[in-house]
């Protein structure tokens, strides 16, 4: 067996290993990977029928085709990023009402209770309050729905500016 | 074309304003209209334009809002923290109660339940809100940041609107130098035959 078939296969059961998050904290963690705006992929405006349209309005204003082009897929460029800021804003992450109000200390006998039918030791349920507390702690800290949707909407300013440019630029390259 | 209609053929391109439940629609357009009154026959490319930037002056009205309320937020926490009537940490209550009570729509008992927190934790209502201002410092200066990007997309636009306005009447001088040239033309042919030599 070549050394180099050994490394593949050792890869492969390692890999084998590796199933993803494991806990509760790693799962959350990952769930949240998907959560995107959708600006960063690129645009097809030329197949769309508002371009088209759009290109032909600015046409009657005397414009250059290439310009009329440039123009269009700057407007529908910049409508696409404060529709994404409008929703961003509309729709911020729901606040845990649960984990920001529970009371860690409280809840101590019920892990207590929770956990004594598997037979695990008092660490254990030591382990899991601090587990909730930095769950609680992370979760207090986003603050309630103003902040979050302000710190959610505070990301997109990059886009709104880079939108506007490509859209001023368009408008006054004549 | 008029104005509206000029607003109407461009609107499926730009969506139509999003507002926000409680917002209004007409305070919405009456802002349109009154930046479109101040543009002496606008281009559909400026109606455009010029109802981008009525929305940013909607969104910044909406940031200025957001400002008060983060600090409402901030102080809801404060008073949860600081009180003892509870061992959660029950911070929507406190939240709802202290905004009607700030707006002066709270009830007897609810303006006596605020007091007693607020005295328990030794705070008048302006040390509360001091306070409250530390804590949101970071998302009040994201606010900040929201709204002065807004100011520099009006700037945008604004130039923008400008050079298609500086557009519009450099094609219209030079077509009206164009139609003086054409008017002259065949006067001018009729002089030089004229002045030719027989």
């Amino acid at each position: 067996m070549t050394t180099n078939h050994r490394r593949t296969l050792a890869n492969r059961c390692n890999a084998l290993k590796s199933t993803g998050p494991r806990s509760v904290a790693g799962k959350w963690v990952s769930s949240q990977n998907s959560r995107k705006h959708g600006l960063n992929s690129a645009p097809d405006f030329e197949s769309s029928l508002e371009y088209q349209a759009l290109v032909d309005l600015i046409a009657e204003e005397g414009f250059s085709a290439f310009v009329c082009a440039d123009i269009a897929a700057g407007l529908l460029n910049y409508r696409r990023v404060m529709d994404a800021y409008y929703d961003t804003y509309t729709s911020p992450e729901p606040v845990n009402e649960f984990m920001r109000d529970m009371s860690v200390k409280g809840s101590m006998p019920i892990f207590r209770e929770m956990l004594s039918a598997s037979g695990s030791e008092p660490d254990d349920v030591r382990d899991m309050a601090a587990f909730f507390a930095g769950m609680q702690r992370q979760e207090r800290r986003k603050g309630g729905p103003v902040s979050r949707r302000t710190t959610d909407t505070h990301k997109l300013i990059r886009y709104q500016r880079n939108g506007i440019a490509r859209l001023s630029r368009a408008v006054r390259q004549d | 074309m008029p104005v509206d209609h000029k607003v109407s053929s461009f609107l499926p391109f730009l969506s139509s304003p999003k507002l926000l439940p409680n917002e209004s629609g007409a305070e919405f357009e009456s802002g349109l209209q009154s930046l479109l009154s101040e543009l002496d026959n606008p281009s559909p490319l400026a109606v455009a334009l010029i109802s981008q930037l009525n929305e940013c002056l909607w969104w910044i009205k909406r940031h200025t809002v957001d400002k008060e309320l983060l600090l409402h937020e901030a102080m809801a926490r404060l008073l949860s923290k600081a009180g003892s009537y509870s061992e959660t940490y029950d911070n929507r209550k406190v939240s709802e109660v202290l905004e009607r009570y700030l707006n002066g729509r709270a009830d007897k008992d609810e303006a006596a339940w605020i007091d007693e927190i607020l005295s328990e934790s030794k705070l008048t209502l302006s040390d509360l809100r001091i306070r409250a201002f530390k804590d949101a410092a970071r998302h009040i200066k994201m606010v900040d940041d929201l709204i002065h990007r807004q100011h520099q997309t009006i700037r945008h636009l604004q130039r923008s609107i400008d050079s298609i306005d500086y557009k519009s009447r450099l094609i219209k001088r030079m077509d009206l130098e164009l139609a003086a040239l054409e008017s002259k033309q065949p006067v001018k042919g009729a002089l030089t035959l004229d002045d030719k030599p027989s």
